[in-house]
C-alpha cells in the first residue's frame, strides 16, 4: 500500500478517534443549520406570500441549506488554519524531515477529511430523498465529484495564505475574511439568484461559483449538462492556477521559514 | 559524513517597546534587529562519532541542528551530510536522517503509536522484515511493548518520549539529531533514554549530534564535545581532554561567618592560596576538591577559552 492510502486511512482514524466529537460533526451541526435556515426561509417565503422566490420553492431552499452546510465541509476540509498554525509553532517542520512533498501530504489529509463529508453527504441526502421523495440520486454522484475538484481548488486558494505565515506570523483574520468572500461569493449563505444581475454575471469570471453554488446545485439536479461540463473544465482551471501560486509562494517562502517553537 | 564549512546564519526578528503605548507604535513603524545565530562555523564528524553540542539558550546549538535537518536555509556557507545539502531536501538523504525534539510531539497525537509506525514505515518504505525486527528491538530495549496501543496522548512524558524515539529510529537512519532528548523527564526516564541511546549507537554506529543541558547526557553519551557561545565554537575536542585539565586545578569551598564561595585555583599554589584565604577571612571550613566538569565548561562557555 501506498503512504498516502496509509495517511488517509491514519486521518480518518482521527476523525473517528472521539465518538461525542464524531457525531456532533457528523449530524449536529448540519441539522441545527439547517433547521435556522428552514425557519429563517419559511418566515420569508411567509411575509411575501409567494410560492416560488428567484426559482427556488421553500422545498427546494430546504435542500439547498441541507447540501450547503455538509458543501462548505467538503469544501474546506480539513479546519482553516491549517498550515498556518503549524508554521506558527513549528510543528510544520515534520513536514520537511519527511522524505515526501509536503503539498501531497497536505493534499492527502485534507482531502481526506473533504471524502469524509462527501459519504456524509450522500447519508443525509439519501435520507432526505427516502422522506421525500423529490429527488434522483443520477445527480450525487456528479455533485460530489465537483464537490471535491472544488475542495481541491480551495485548498490550494486556502495554502496560498496560510504560507503567507512565512512572512506574517499571524494570518488568521485574512484567512477568515478569505473563507468569507468564497463561501458569500459561492453562495454559500445565499443563493447566487438572489444577487444583483451584474453581481451575478460578474461572478462567472471568479472561481466563486463554482466552488459552493455549481456543486449544490449539481446534487439537486438544478444544472444542465453543458453547464457542468463547463463548469468543471473552469473550476479544474482555477484549481491548476491555485496550485501554481501556492508552489510558487512556497519555493519564495521557505527561505523564511525559522522552526520557531523547536 | 558531516561536513560543515563557514556556516553562517542570520536571523532578523522585530522588536517592539514596552507597554501600550510600544504596542500601538509598532504598528505603524516596527523596528528589527539583526542576530547572528551562527556567525561561519567550522564542523567535521566521522561515521559512528556521537558529539554532544553544549552552550547556553541561544547559543545557536538548536539553528545548526535545524539547518543539518535541512529545516532552515543557512544565510552562507556550506554543509554536507551524506554527501548532501541538507536544506535541498533530497528524499535519499531524508530517508537516512532523523531528528527528535525532545518538546515537540511527531508522532500523531490522538492515534495509538502503533497506527502512526505502520505509517512511517510507508514513508520511509521500510520493508516488511526491516520493520519487525525494529518494532522488536526498539519496544524491547525502551521497555515500552504495553504502551505502544494506548492513544499517545494518553501516556506518560517519559513513555512519549520513548515513542518518539522508537518512531524516529524505525527507519535505522544513518544520521541523528537529538535535540534535548531528556529535556522534562525524571530522573529515571533520563537514565532510561541515555541507556538506550548508548545501545542503539554501539549497535548501528550512526553519526549522532546531541543538544542537551544536562551533563549527565553529556558525560555518559559523548567522548567529543563541541561548545558553542554566542554563535561560534569555543571549543571542539574530546571530554577526557576536559576532564584532564582537571587535573591541574583544585576547587575550594570556603565557610565563614559571613558566607559562603567557592575559588578555584592552580594545583602549585593551593599551599599558598589557602594560606591567604586563612589569614584574610575568619574562617568556618574548609573543603579541598577536583573541579566538576560542569564547573569547566561552565567557565569555558562564560570566559570563551579555547583549548
Amino acid at each position: 500500500m501506498t503512504w498516502w492510502r496509509f495517511l488517509a486511512a491514519a486521518e480518518l482514524r482521527k476523525i473517528l478517534a472521539f465518538r461525542a466529537d464524531f457525531w456532533v460533526t457528523f449530524i449536529g451541526q448540519a441539522l441545527v443549520q439547517l433547521l435556522i435556515a428552514r425557519a429563517l426561509w419559511q418566515s420569508i417565503f411567509a411575509a411575501n406570500e409567494t410560492g416560488v422566490m428567484n426559482g427556488f420553492t421553500l422545498q427546494t431552499m430546504t435542500l439547498y441549506y441541507l447540501i450547503v452546510p455538509i458543501g462548505q465541509k467538503i469544501l474546506t476540509g480539513e479546519n482553516v488554519g491549517f498550515l498556518s498554525r503549524e508554521i506558527y509553532d513549528g510543528t510544520f517542520s515534520r513536514y520537511l524531515i519527511y522524505p515526501l512533498s509536503f503539498f501531497q501530504y497536505k493534499a492527502t489529509t485534507y482531502l481526506t477529511h473533504s471524502a469524509f463529508y462527501g459519504i456524509q453527504l450522500v447519508l443525509i441526502f439519501s435520507v432526505y430523498n427516502l422522506l421525500t421523495g423529490t429527488t434522483g440520486f443520477t445527480t450525487l454522484v456528479p455533485g460530489i465529484l465537483l464537490f471535491l475538484v472544488a475542495a481541491f481548488a480551495y485548498m490550494s486558494i486556502a495554502m496560498i495564505v496560510e504560507l503567507l505565515a512565512l512572512w506574517a506570523d499571524n494570518i488568521w483574520s485574512l484567512m477568515v475574511l478569505v473563507r468569507f468572500f468564497c463561501l458569500f461569493f459561492g453562495g454559500g449563505y445565499v443563493p447566487l439568484t438572489f444577487f444583483p444581475e451584474t453581481v451575478q454575471r460578474a461572478l462567472v469570471y471568479t472561481p466563486f461559483p463554482y466552488l459552493v453554488s455549481l456543486p449544490v446545485r449539481t446534487t439537486m439536479g438544478l444544472a444542465q449538462t453543458h453547464e457542468i461540463v463547463r463548469g468543471s473544465l473552469v473550476l479544474l482551471l482555477w484549481a491548476l492556477l491555485f496550485h501554481l501560486g501556492a508552489q510558487l509562494i512556497w519555493t519564495r517562502g521557505q527561505y523564511k521559514y525559522t522552526g520557531v517553537g523547536i | 559524513m558531516i561536513a560543515v564549512k563557514g556556516l553562517r546564519k542570520t536571523f532578523t526578528t522585530h522588536v517592539k517597546e514596552p507597554g501600550l503605548a510600544g504596542s500601538f507604535k509598532a504598528l505603524f513603524n516596527r523596528q528589527t534587529v539583526t542576530k547572528d545565530a551562527l556567525k561561519s562555523i567550522d564542523l567535521e564528524i566521522q561515521q559512528g562519532e556521537i558529539i554532544g553540542l553544549i552552550g547556553a539558550n541561544g547559543a545557536g546549538k538548536t539553528t545548526l541542528v535545524k539547518i543539518l535537518a535541512g529545516i532552515v536555509h543557512p544565510t552562507a556557507g556550506e554543509a554536507t551530510v551524506l554527501g548532501f545539502r541538507p536544506w535541498e531536501r533530497n528524499n535519499e538523504y531524508r530517508r537516512q536522517m532523523c531528528l527528535i525534539m525532545g518538546q515537540k510531539a511527531q508522532v500523531w497525537w490522538d492515534l495509538p503509536a502503533l497506527d502512526s509506525f505502520l505509517l512511517l514505515k510507508e514513508i520511509y518504505q521500510i520493508d516488511d522484515r526491516l520493520y519487525r525486527e525494529n518494532i522488536e528491538f526498539l519496544a524491547e530495549t525502551l521497555m515500552v511493548k504495553d504502551q505502544l496501543k494506548t492513544q499517545v496522548r494518553k501516556l506518560s512524558l517519559g513513555e512519549r518520549m520513548k515513542v518518539e524515539l522508537m518512531a524516529a529510529l524505525l527507519h535505522r537512519p544513518r544520521v541523528i539529531f537529538l535535540d534535548e532528548p531528556t529535556i522534562g523527564l525524571d530522573l529515571s526516564a533520563q537514565k532510561a533514554v541515555r541507556e538506550f541511546l548508548k545501545k542503539y549507537q554501539q549497535e548501528f554506529r550512526p553519526v549522532t549530534i546531541l543538544t542537551s543541558h544536562y551533563m549527565e547526557d553529556i558525560k555518559e553519551l559523548c567522548p567529543r564535545i563541541v561548545i558553542m557561545k554566542e554563535g561560534s565554537f569555543v571549543y571542539d575536542g574530546s571530554l577526557t581532554q576536559v576532564q584532564r585539565m582537571l587535573g591541574d586545578e583544585k576547587c575550594l569551598s570556603i565557610t565563614t561567618r559571613e558566607s559562603t564561595f567557592k575559588v578555584t585555583v592552580p594545583r602549585q599554589d593551593l599551599g599558598a592560596r589557602t594560606a591567604e584565604i586563612f589569614s584574610q577571612n575568619d574562617v568556618l571550613d574548609l573543603n579541598i576538591q577536583d573541579p566538576s566538569i560542569e564547573d569547566v565548561i561552565e567557565s569555558i562557555m562564560k570566559n570563551g577559552v579555547s583549548v
